[in-house]
């Protein structure tokens, strides 16, 4: 009896370790095979995902991260599953060149897309350059960042100072002489303000008054005042949304109404209603994106990202998808992640995504897509200007405040 | 003993052939790690032997990042010479401001540097014909890291010599006694004023200097990101959590709070700047001579006034 | 044109209105620092916690702001009780600087659990909206409800501390602790209230904020310095001082955003610090130390 069990038990053991061995020796194997035919290609890129700007960062980070979902779900890129590799700049520029530094030498990544905003985007810029990767900037619009003759960086957002161009369109067809404008005194608030300046003159409206306040500014009156004194057609304020919404509510304080008005970044994000009620009503906007606009793609998009992450997606989710986008498209066509062919290839592409138009200059300047122009009516942001992308006709002059 | 004189001599090695074989990225870490030790070992200079808080240091480096923008964009100077004259210019506003603010006691001194500091950054903004202004200055991009990282690690040493060099000194010992009791230094015959004086002096020059490399280390500055506040903060931390008023304390606390950033950061990364805050309740409440203090009560470190 | 009465009026107006609201604010840090002489870098955050608390009491169950004011007090209040307790009690006795630091800390970990809690998106309340007009003068109805409140806040307090036993327990410990300790005085009790009682104005503050401005967890530090220059201005430890101080700061900004520009009028709270730390560093109502 006990002869037989030995001999049973030591069966046992003797093909339990076969398995192993097998196993051991088989699956690694396979693996191998595996990996080899299916090696992922590596995005890499870093966000701001704390500080300051974590809100628009986490936004874009949303954005690729869908991205990534859909095309791997497309089977890849050449037939490669994709990876994103994402670290958190905190904001901070001097971390993003050192991260994006990193992606290039220790993490080795194939391709490359933008940080959020325009600092961050420079300082990363330099790096990029200097390695000779081209990357996209997807959540850049300062001009000075293409003003180096860099030829590995390419813009996919409007520049800064075409966001209020259609406001100053808007009112020259309608007779508009005068303009005040007001703004932030940084980088992509100074810019924006110049090129709704520079365009005013073109049409032949005088510049008034142009005077720039300091963010977390707690009382606006004095400059609204000015302003009021001045009675200009059009008052263009390039601003921020705690700032947009404050003027807003001194310039009702104030009963301020000049006949258009409307304000960079803030108008479009849902706290502006949100916090203005029906004071909102008619006021115009820029934007760089809307879920409703009439591109390919960007209804389906904005429809995935409200069921993944239950709230409306803003342009910096758009900006983020459309960037993997094109890389995607930089890498399919010209079937290669040879640096140079890519380079090249964005250099000269010209099409459309969901985010809008694509196509850059020689310096790698975004001159295809327009700013959007967005006007609150009946509590919701519609698109406005340009004619072609317009969902609906813009209301003009402003009715006047509601009591 | 000589296991920690062989520490320092390994780690000084280690900081001067780091380019030799190390990645650019290590390099950037390296170098923003002695642009700290160079911040918070002026700041101990000041708030750490004199015992005169600031919360304004980041003034000066912002003057000094400012001075070699200017000089470097306008006058094509190269950047060595523009981040010393950074650091003369840090020099020259500072001894008037000093003398000025040094006349306050305690939390009003530190709350006069801090509205120095902001003025600054204000000033930065509006006088646009020199400073451009909210637009900043763009500086042209440069090829490789290696001449900044031992630019910063010469500052870093630098600074280093020279609290070592306060510490073991007469000079060192009065600057102790004002802290300690400063009208006990005036009746003993310490001309308080001048010591306070030329310890503020001292405390500006390094930082005017880093910032002057850090401008053309980064290739855009703006008035917001080099009068950041935040650049304050983050020396104010390193130097207490190393131990204010020795010498090793600067240098530690900032390798220790790069090292716990990159790691908290890693792993926790929306909260580690809260985990930041709680770790300075923690250092004032438990620690509050610094690590350098515990280092030397658990006799890891000797206890004399050079370290 | 920039001399014209209704202007200048005008532009007082908006001065003194918003005065007010800081005067809440530089108010409870006078109250510490007298007590204590602590400054405490936390103040503002502790304002942001109750403009939070107003806004989600508003968003969440529309409950009327001012309502949400009155019980975020209590909360504050609380929550500036347990500060004191646990935290800042440790460091009295200790140097200036320990104590700055500490509170510096506290600031940090607050403003991080709000980024945390609240993420980084701007918030208002929308509440009233709108102005009367009064002689050709716009006085925008927010500001004047935030201003009476903020106003019937302060002389309330002031009461209390010239009249109530309590509150002169308080200004006794803040002329002389260890005189108020001799006189029986439980100066630690009265620390613990007078950081409460900071907290809540400070909330109180935060509250009527809300109403006024975007609100978002880092906002603290804009009223930090402004604070400070405000009790500077108007007297460390003097309560009604900071009152004053704050109107006058208040007109200051004004009228230097009115006749230069809204970045020099920025500038105006930290030259306004700089310049009275110089010249009369014990402040306009301070008593001489």
């Amino acid at each position: 009896m006990e002869m037989k069990r030995g001999a049973a038990l030591e069966r046992r053991v003797l093909s339990a370790a076969a398995v192993v061995a097998l196993a051991v020796l088989v699956v690694p194997f396979g693996r191998e095979v595996a990996a080899q035919q299916k090696q992922p290609i590596r995005v890499g890129a870093s966000l701001s995902l704390t500080g300051q700007l974590s809100r628009s960062g986490v936004e874009q980070e949303h954005g690729y991260k869908l991205w990534l979902e859909d095309v791997n779900a497309r089977g890849g890129i050449l037939g490669r599953p994709v990876e994103l590799v994402l670290y958190d700049d905190k904001s901070d520029p001097a971390t993003g060149a050192k991260l994006y530094e990193k992606l290039i030498t220790v993490d080795k990544v194939d391709l490359l897309v933008g940080p959020y905003s325009s600092p961050v985007t420079f300082a990363v810029s330099a790096i990029t350059e200097k390695y000779q990767v081209p990357m996209l900037a997807t959540g850049a619009a300062a001009r000075n960042i293409f003003e180096r003759g860099f030829k590995y960086i390419f813009q996919v957002a409007t520049l800064s100072e075409f966001y209020m161009i259609g406001a100053v369109e808007i009112a020259a067809k309608h007779g508009a002489k005068t303009m005040v404008a007001v703004a932030e005194n940084t980088l992509f608030t100074q810019e924006c303000a110049q090129g709704a300046r520079d365009h005013a003159k073109k049409h032949g409206i005088q510049v008034l008054h142009y005077e720039e306040y300091s963010r977390g500014a707690t009382d606006l009156a004095p400059l609204i005042l000015k302003t009021k004194r001045l009675n200009p057609d059009l008052f263009i304020g390039c601003t921020y949304l705690p700032e947009a919404i404050l003027l807003t509510r001194q310039m009702k304080d104030l009963d301020f109404a000049p006949k258009l008005f409307g304000f960079s970044v803030g108008v479009a994000l849902p706290d502006y209603v949100k916090s203005l009620g029906r004071d909102a009503e008619a006021i115009f906007g820029s934007s760089q994106w809307e879920p409703g606009v009439r591109l390919p793609g960007a209804r389906e998009f904005a429809e995935k990202f409200r069921k993944a992450f239950k709230f409306e997606p803003s342009y910096h989710a758009a900006q983020g998808y459309a960037g993997g986008l094109l890389m995607e498209r930089a890498v399919n066509e010209s079937k290669s992640l040879d640096k140079e062919k890519l380079r090249d290839f964005l250099a000269k592409l010209d099409t459309t995504t969901l985010y809008g138009r694509y196509q850059v200059n020689d310096k790698g300047l975004q001159i295809g897509k327009p700013a959007f122009l967005i006007q609150i009516q009946e509590g919701r942001k519609v698109i406005v200007w340009p004619d072609d992308a317009a969902e609906a006709k813009y209301v003009y002059p402003f009715p006047g405040w509601k009591k | 003993m000589t296991g920690l004189r062989v520490l320092g001599v390994a780690a000084a090695l280690a900081a001067l052939l780091l380019p030799a074989g190390a990645p650019a990225y290590l390099l950037g870490v390296g170098l923003q790690l002695f642009m700290y030790a160079t911040l918070a070992g002026s700041w101990n200079v000041i708030s750490g032997f004199t015992g005169y808080t600031s919360f304004g240091h980041v003034a000066f480096f912002g003057i000094g990042a400012y001075t070699a923008a200017i000089l470097i964009t306008r006058l094509g100077m190269a950047w060595p010479w523009a981040a010393l004259a950074g650091g003369a210019m840090a020099l020259l506003l500072g001894l008037p401001v000093g003398a000025i603010c040094l006349r306050l006691k305690g939390p009003y001194f530190a709350i006069a540097m801090l509205g120095f500091a902001e003025s600054l950054r204000l000033l930065a903004t509006l006088w646009t014909s020199l400073t451009k202004g909210g637009t900043g200055i763009t500086l042209p991009p440069i090829q490789t890291l290696v001449p900044t990282y031992y630019a910063m690690l010469a500052c870093a040493a630098a600074v280093l010599a020279l609290n070592y060099w306060i510490a073991t000194s007469s000079f060192g010992l009065r600057l102790l006694s004002i802290r300690e009791d400063e009208r006990g230094a005036e009746a003993i015959g310490i001309n308080t004023t001048t010591h306070k004086i030329a310890a503020f002096a001292l405390s500006t020059v390094f930082p005017g200097i880093v910032g002057g490399v850090y401008s053309q280390y980064i290739t855009y500055i703006d008035p917001s990101s080099v009068f950041l506040a935040l650049i304050t903060v983050q020396t104010i931390i390193m130097t207490i959590l190393g131990g204010a008023g020795t010498v090793l304390g600067p240098v530690l606390g900032a390798t220790a709070i790069s090292v716990v950033q990159e790691v908290l950061w890693a792993r926790f990364p929306h909260v580690h700047q809260g985990l930041l805050g709680a770790l300075i309740i923690f250092v004032i409440l438990f620690l509050p001579g610094g690590v350098v203090e515990v280092l030397k009560e658990r006799r890891i470190l000797p206890r004399v006034r050079s370290i | 044109m920039l001399l014209d009465p209704a202007l200048l009026l005008q532009t007082a107006l908006s001065g003194i209105l918003l005065g007010a609201v800081y005067a809440l604010l530089a108010g409870g840090l006078n109250l510490i620092f007298g007590v204590m002489r602590i400054i405490n870098v936390a103040h503002a955050d502790l304002m942001m916690l109750g403009a939070y608390n107003t806004f989600w009491l508003f968003s969440l169950w529309g409950v009327n702001p001012l309502l949400g004011l009155l019980g975020g007090m209590p909360v504050l209040f609380a929550l500036g009780w347990g500060l004191q307790r646990f935290l800042v009690s440790r460091v009295v006795r200790a140097s200036e600087l320990t104590s700055l630091l500490l509170t510096f800390g506290i600031s940090i970990v607050i403003v991080n659990v709000g980024l945390y809690a609240f993420t980084g998106d701007f918030r208002s309340v929308a509440y009233l909206s709108g102005s009367i007009v009064v002689r050709g003068m716009a006085l925008s109805k927010v500001r004047l409800v935030a201003f009476a409140v903020a106003l019937a806040i302060t002389v309330a307090v002031f009461l209390f501390l010239r009249w109530h036993p309590w509150g002169r327990a308080i200004r006794a410990t803040s002329q002389h602790a260890d005189l108020a300790l001799a006189c029986g005085i439980d100066v630690d009790l009265v620390r613990l209230g007078t950081f409460g009682l900071a907290a809540a104005l400070a909330g109180a503050a935060g509250s009527l904020i809300s109403m006024m401005y975007s609100i978002y967890p880092e906002m603290g530090a804009f009223f930090l310095l402004k604070s400070f220059a405000i009790i500077i201005l108007g007297g460390r430890g003097s309560f009604p001082g900071a009152f004053v101080g704050a109107l006058i700061l208040g007109l200051i900004e004004s009228f230097t955003a009115l006749w230069t520009t809204a970045t020099h009028a920025e500038a105006a709270a930290y030259v306004t610090l700089i310049l009275m730390l110089l010249l009369k560093p014990s402040g306009l109502l301070g008593e001489e130390e």
